[in-house]
């Protein structure tokens, strides 16, 4: 049985390599591919092994079918034999005759990137995979052309755009893009793009067209319509309707499951906790089998999903784990789930660890240059400037044309305190992917360190708008507005941020600062209650803030609980002394002094050592006074 | 109008003097003949049956040398003539039938030939014995008389354009005969030579104007060529002077009735001296006397002269019977260039009949209306799509030209536009649809000044040409000088009285000029003209708005809503009508279905700042802060100095933080959905119980937060039909 499925597995594993690297998916043909290849090999390894020699080779036929040597055979003229049998293999895009003959053609223009050229051959086809490539060219043809058009401030040349920075971002105070120009992701999607013929390409147009093919051709392959599907997903996604590109993956999905792009594309129109939690539980209705015994049996590509929905908005750890090891188990040399082990240390702040799984990454799969980005950042909070340095250079030496690469010498040189060089760097990475995240995000902190908020809210906007799910981006800002003394500002994104970290008491922290200089104190005095739950141990200073708050709520007898938790609490650690003891003492001691409780007033300024002058003569002051009135 | 040389009547067509126009006997009827080559002039005309006697002109009885001549030329296969069979040989022969192919719609008089004796018999026989058959009746020109020879040579000259021959010629036999039919001949050679004057001359020094009507044609035509206008009416005649006369039913000879085009040309006098209502008139009349007089009607439309009710009332009114088994095709075609404003419903039956039974979906006549159609809906991408059809057939089919531009300039289409004017430059420089083109070209480049200029150059070349008006028109309020604008509206408002347009415009100027009562004065003519354009109703909804009568306003915009929807993102109207619909559902306080429309704006157009604050607003009325706090950001992203949503986003900052901190906060909901996982370790347990919820289930939670702070009004609701 195991070892059924596990087969099953691989052929389709196989099979979806070859199809989506057909249809031109070459990410999603990568992953499959990598994945077929990092499985655990099987107890018949001889015999299937000789088998894959010959399959892998490009033919989809199951090894359970009659084997045929086909290797030397074409690809597509094998898909040609298969047309025979369509009729039990309705999920392949079938070619025939002219059509193979245009499929060529269109294939080879799409392989130089002559996006035009391929559309305008298959103009009038109404075979449902040239359909898709079609559509597929034009769409990158609008996207080619509308990258190529914008003009961005923030990745501009060093010298030009210093100059232009100082002027457009100094009314940048309300998330106001420089010129109001090509802020990233909005105002791009609806673009036209004239082929140059006066015809325009633009994202509803496309999207009517799928619409249009997909109700007029009714019986159409699983995977063709799969295919549209995806790209539909696309558009709706461009065009800023996630609920609808959402339904589009999924319905891809459904019909075709072995899309990881499709999958991680998905994952990316949810922005928020409550999100995931109701997408799995769809994908759970929908991608999941109930055997007889009553085990509930996952698609695979589900589990793989569910591994990239905890590590982007977390879950139950141990559960992931465990999750994670079984999975290892049968794909044993993949790297991409080394890569999100390593990730997910880097995320739960145990950085140790992913120092040991990224290097363990980089040994088995040395020139994958994805996630080291995110080793570079474990580098450079582990403060190994030596070893960061060697991946600096090792990764330039791959390819120093990859964003990556640019990321990892911008940490680099941010470690070695060289912000401006660092931004460079940071600038080259987005101008070669300007949704890099990452980029955006470190490049904000990198305008922190050289105190120009502004340019540093623009960073972290640029990011929150391509990627909304992480909280950096949110804190970020929420920590530049409060530089600047926009409280309510920053308390929104402190509060956006706290939505997707809500387990973090710096989130709930920063809010209640946030609050408190707004004068909202109950709200304030919820956000550093939850705060100091979440922390581990007490901490004082949130235990006086929380007293001073109750102070100002004229809630005496609260205020006098935290504050006597305060000492509390100092007089069980006795570690460092902190200005909030003596003053939460101080105010015991008043507070005790006014309600006559003299000893205990004297008790408390008694404790009241360090501070500063005027507090320490107002305690002299009470105990001077307390010991007349014990005295009497 | 018999003299002693006989000449055609006012109710005849110049075929009736044709020296190749077989006469055949009064009391033969009309009898066809079958023509075995599909001869040089490509076309049987019937022959005159004529109440004329017979004269001394054509004394060939059977057939026409002319055939011969040509058939004896095609063996020697020169390109002219190659060119002339290239699509007749036999099977056009085999598809003639009895009355099969003759030239009613051809106003010329010079493409005459024979007709057929034979009947459908000799249609069936092969090729062979066509040409045996024929053969047994060659004529032979040495037959004829002289002079009888002379004119063949004369006619054939001009038929090839040698005029110097045909002149000498002509003039020859002139001298001769003293014949005013070879008057008319002599000086139509003058005519196709352009020299008017001496045509004129010839007409008058021998006074033949009195004599025959048909010169008197020729030479008013002559004259109006020279822009002698008024010289040319009074030879003409300001009304038609056959009017009382009893029409005769029917129309002898198969070809344009002389009257008719006296009409036609005495409109065109009119057009010329800008007296529309007169030129309306005798263009009317024109194609009512003669219903083959298809240049009368392409005036009448294409220049807008008539409003919609009359068309019909006109095209009742023809008399189709006179086409014989043509009668449905033309009155088809004639249907299918009405205005389509109206009536669609006969319209698009006219076009089926034509596509279907006449397999007419290619001829370029039936494309015309269909274009027509598709640009009144605004249906631009399928418009450009036909007139590029067209085009690339006949590429300077000016008929199609001037609604291809317009597609271009809303479509922006700059280098195409840039293209297509330099080649019409180059082939056209005095056609005003070359200017047109040109002014549009500088109006997309926003060049204003300079496409006034040649707006104005081509309605100076031909003031009746409508586009160039409201283009000219259009330069004004581009500059926002209201004045000239409404001025020049208005001049194209009274030249056209059969488009909607100019009072359209007319009244979005008054309405941008905040003159609301006139703009809707000027709304309701253009919509008892044409009551489906959506962009009229859309602007009729704005009134209303303005007025604050939202519910008015609704109805509007929502009828042009539904005229324009389904062309979606296509055209710009369709974004503004929906934007226009969201700001009254706003107004209406229906905000589910405001906010419905301002997303479909956005999804599929470019955004704008107004837009992201007035759906911020919506969110903010509904109390989603979050979205209306991101809408503002969105909307101060892309303008900077928006006031209004700078205010807008303070206030909902300020309700942000107000936000009581409890259960329902989505902060709070969403710390909980993450509790849960982890509720199984103690300690945690202790972390939720103290925020006051002791049970909960994830999924519903999220439920609750999704509808708390997110819109899922779009799913099942639609915009409200």
């Amino acid at each position: 049985m195991e070892r059924l499925v596990f087969e099953d597995v691989q052929q389709q594993l196989r099979q979806s390599s070859t199809d989506l690297s057909r249809w031109k998916l070459f990410q999603s043909s990568k992953w499959s591919a990598e994945a077929l290849m990092g499985m655990r090999p099987t107890d018949s390894e001889d015999s299937l092994s000789a088998d894959m020699s010959l399959a892998t080779d490009g033919d989809d036929e199951s090894p359970l079918k009659k084997r045929q040597i086909l290797s030397s055979r074409c690809v597509l003229l094998d898909f040609c034999d298969n047309e025979n049998q369509s009729e039990t293999l309705p999920d392949v895009i079938p070619l025939m005759g002219k059509e193979l003959d245009l499929y060529l053609l269109a294939s080879s223009m799409f392989d130089c990137k002559e996006y035009d050229r391929c559309a305008f051959f298959l103009k009038d086809t109404s075979h449902d995979g040239l359909e898709f490539l079609y559509l597929y060219s034009r769409y990158l043809l609008w996207d080619k052309k509308v990258t190529e058009s914008t003009e961005d401030v923030m990745i501009k040349d060093p010298e030009i755009f210093s100059a232009d920075l100082s002027e457009s971002l100094q009314a940048a105070e309300y998330g106001n893009d420089a010129e109001g120009k090509c802020r990233s992701g909005i105002s791009l999607s609806n673009r036209d793009v004239d082929v140059g013929n006066g015809e325009k390409i633009n994202l509803p147009k496309l999207h009517h067209e799928i619409t249009d093919f997909l109700e007029k051709n009714k019986s159409l392959s699983k995977l063709g319509t799969a295919l549209l599907m995806y790209l539909l997903g696309i558009i709706q996604k461009k065009q800023g309707v996630p609920s609808g590109a959402m339904s589009y993956f999924l319905k891809s999905l459904k019909l075709y499951p072995y899309n990881w792009t499709c999958w991680c594309e998905l994952l990316s129109c949810i922005s928020r906790t409550d999100e995931s939690i109701l997408l799995l539980k769809y994908l759970n209705d929908n991608f999941s089998i109930v055997k007889e015994n009553g085990i509930i049996h996952e698609h695979l590509m589900l589990r793989f999903f569910k591994l990239a929905v905890f590590k982007e908005f977390g879950g139950d750890f141990d559960k992931y784990i465990e999750e994670l090891g079984e999975i290892m188990k049968v794909f044993p040399n993949f790297s991409f789930l080394r890569a999100q082990h390593a990730l997910i240390n880097y995320k739960y702040m145990d950085y140790a660890n992913a120092e040991i799984v990224f290097d363990e990454l980089v040994t088995m799969d040395p020139y994958r240059l994805d996630d080291l980005d995110t080793y570079s950042n474990v580098l450079y909070v582990l403060q190994k400037p030596y070893k960061l340095a060697y991946l600096a250079q090792y990764a330039a030496n791959v390819d120093i044309y990859r964003p990556e690469t640019c990321c990892i010498i911008a940490n680099y040189f941010s470690s070695k305190q060289q912000h401006e060089k660092s931004i460079l760097y940071f600038r080259r990475a987005l101008m070669l992917d300007k949704s890099y995240t990452h980029a955006w995000i470190l490049m904000g902190h990198e305008f922190i360190e050289m105190k120009n908020s502004h340019a540093a809210i623009e960073c972290y906007r640029r990011a929150s708008d391509v990627n909304p799910r992480d909280f950096q981006a949110w804190y970020g800002l929420g920590q530049a507005y409060e530089v600047l003394d926009k409280h309510s500002f920053a308390l929104y994104y402190f509060q956006k941020a706290c939505a997707l970290k809500p387990l973090d008491k710096r989130m709930w922290f920063a809010s209640a600062s946030c609050y408190e200089k707004l004068d909202k104190t109950v709200q304030a005095i919820k956000c550093f209650q939850r705060s100091s739950q979440l922390s581990g141990e007490q901490d004082i200073s949130i235990l006086y803030r929380l007293a001073k708050l109750h102070e100002k709520n004229n809630d005496v007898s609260s205020c006098k609980h935290y504050m006597a938790k305060c000492v509390e609490l100092d007089e069980v650690k006795k570690a460092q002394q902190i200005d909030e003891i003596g003053k939460a003492k101080l105010w015991l001691a008043k507070h005790e002094f006014k309600h006559r409780n003299y000893s205990d007033a004297y008790n408390y300024a008694n404790g009241v050592i360090h501070g500063t002058s005027q507090e320490i003569e107002e305690a002299r002051a009470i105990l001077a006074e307390c010991r007349k009135r014990i005295d009497i | 109008m018999s003299s002693s040389h006989d000449t055609p009547s006012h109710v005849q067509s110049t075929l009736a003097i044709s020296p190749l126009v077989q006469r055949t006997g009064a009391n033969r009827g009309s009898m066809n003949r079958n023509d075995p080559i599909g001869n040089s002039q490509g076309r049987n005309v019937e022959g005159g049956r004529s109440n004329i006697p017979q004269i001394a002109q054509t004394p060939h009885q059977d057939r026409s040398p002319l055939v011969q001549k040509i058939r004896d030329v095609s063996h020697l296969a020169t390109p002219a003539v190659m060119r002339h069979n290239g699509t007749a040989g036999s099977s056009l022969l085999a598809s003639m039938t009895k009355n099969g192919l003759f030239g009613p719609a051809l106003p010329s008089t010079l493409r005459k030939t024979s007709t057929s004796t034979d009947t459908v018999e000799l249609n069936n026989s092969t090729n062979d014995e066509d040409i045996d058959h024929a053969s047994d009746n060659v004529f032979d020109v040495s037959d004829l008389s002289s002079v009888e020879k002379l004119r063949l040579w004369r006619h054939d000259a001009l038929m090839q354009h040698h005029y110097k021959t045909a002149e000498h010629i002509g003039d020859l036999i002139y001298s001769m005969t003293k014949d005013p039919n070879d008057a008319f001949w002599l000086a139509q050679v003058y005519y196709n030579q352009g020299s008017y004057v001496r045509a004129v001359e010839l007409i008058f020094t021998d006074q033949l104007d009195s004599e025959s009507i048909m010169c008197r044609y020729l030479a008013a035509l002559c004259l109006f060529k020279l822009n002698k206008l008024e010289e040319a009416l009074d030879i003409i005649g300001d009304t038609n002077p056959f009017q009382s006369e009893p029409s005769s039913p029917g129309n002898a000879d198969g070809g344009v009735k002389l009257e008719s085009s006296m009409c036609l040309l005495r409109g065109r006098i009119y057009v010329s001296l800008s007296n529309m209502e007169q030129a309306k008139e005798c263009f009317k009349e024109a194609v009512q006397v003669d219903v083959k007089n298809y240049e009368a009607f392409d005036y009448l439309l294409s220049k807008h002269m008539l409003t919609t009710a009359e068309q019909w009332d006109l095209v009742r009114s023809l008399q189709f019977d006179d086409l014989d088994d043509n009668e449905e095709m033309m009155r088809c075609l004639y249907i299918s260039r009405l205005s389509k404003y109206q009536h669609q419903t006969e319209i698009e039956h006219a076009r089926k009949v034509l596509s279907d039974k006449y397999y007419l979906k290619d001829n370029r006549t039936v494309l015309l209306a269909e274009i027509e159609l598709l640009n009144n809906q605004s249906k631009f991408t399928q418009c450009m799509k036909l007139c590029e059809q067209v085009l690339e057939v006949d590429e300077y089919n000016l008929e199609v030209l001037p609604i291809y531009i317009q597609c271009l300039h809303s479509f922006a289409a700059k280098n195409k536009l840039f293209l297509l004017s330099h080649k019409l430059a180059e082939n056209f420089p005095k056609s005003p649809v070359t200017w047109f083109a040109v002014a549009t070209y500088y109006l997309c480049m926003g060049k204003v000044s300079e496409a006034r200029k040649y707006f104005s150059r081509s309605s100076i070349m031909d003031p009746s040409f409508g586009y160039s008006w409201l283009g000219f028109a259009h330069t004004y309020v581009a500059e926002g000088e209201h004045e000239q604008a409404l001025s020049a509206y208005s001049t194209a408002a009274r030249f056209f009285p059969g488009t909607h347009l100019p009072h359209l415009y007319l009244g979005m100027q008054y309405n941008r000029m905040d003159d609301l009562s006139l703009a809707e004065e000027y709304f309701m003519m253009a919509y008892d003209m044409c009551p489906t354009d959506p962009l009229l109703l859309n602007e009729l909804g704005v009134i209303y708005f303005k007025r604050q009568n939202y519910i008015k306003a609704k109805k509007y915009m929502k009828r042009a809503h539904d005229a324009i929807k389904n062309m979606k993102s296509e055209s710009k109207a369709w974004i503004s009508i929906v934007i226009n619909l969201g700001h009254t559902y706003r107004k209406l306080g229906e905000d589910e279905r405001a906010i419905k429309c301002f997303k479909t704006v956005l999804e599929s157009s470019k955004p704008t700042a107004t837009l992201w604050c007035s759906l911020g607003f919506l969110y903010l009325r509904m109390k989603k802060i979050e979205k209306a706090i991101d809408s503002f950001h969105k909307a101060l992203a892309l303008d900077q100095g928006n006031q209004a949503s700078n205010k807008l986003l303070k206030t909902a900052l300020e309700i942000n933080a107000h936000m009581i901190i409890d259960e329902n906060h989505p902060m709070v909901i969403s710390s909980n959905i993450q509790n849960i996982p982890t509720s199984h370790v103690s300690k945690n347990d202790k972390k939720r119980t103290s925020l006051g919820i002791t049970s909960f289930d994830p999924v519903t939670e999220a439920k609750r937060l999704k509808q708390g702070i997110s819109d899922h009004e779009g799913d099942s609701m639609d915009i409200e039909q």
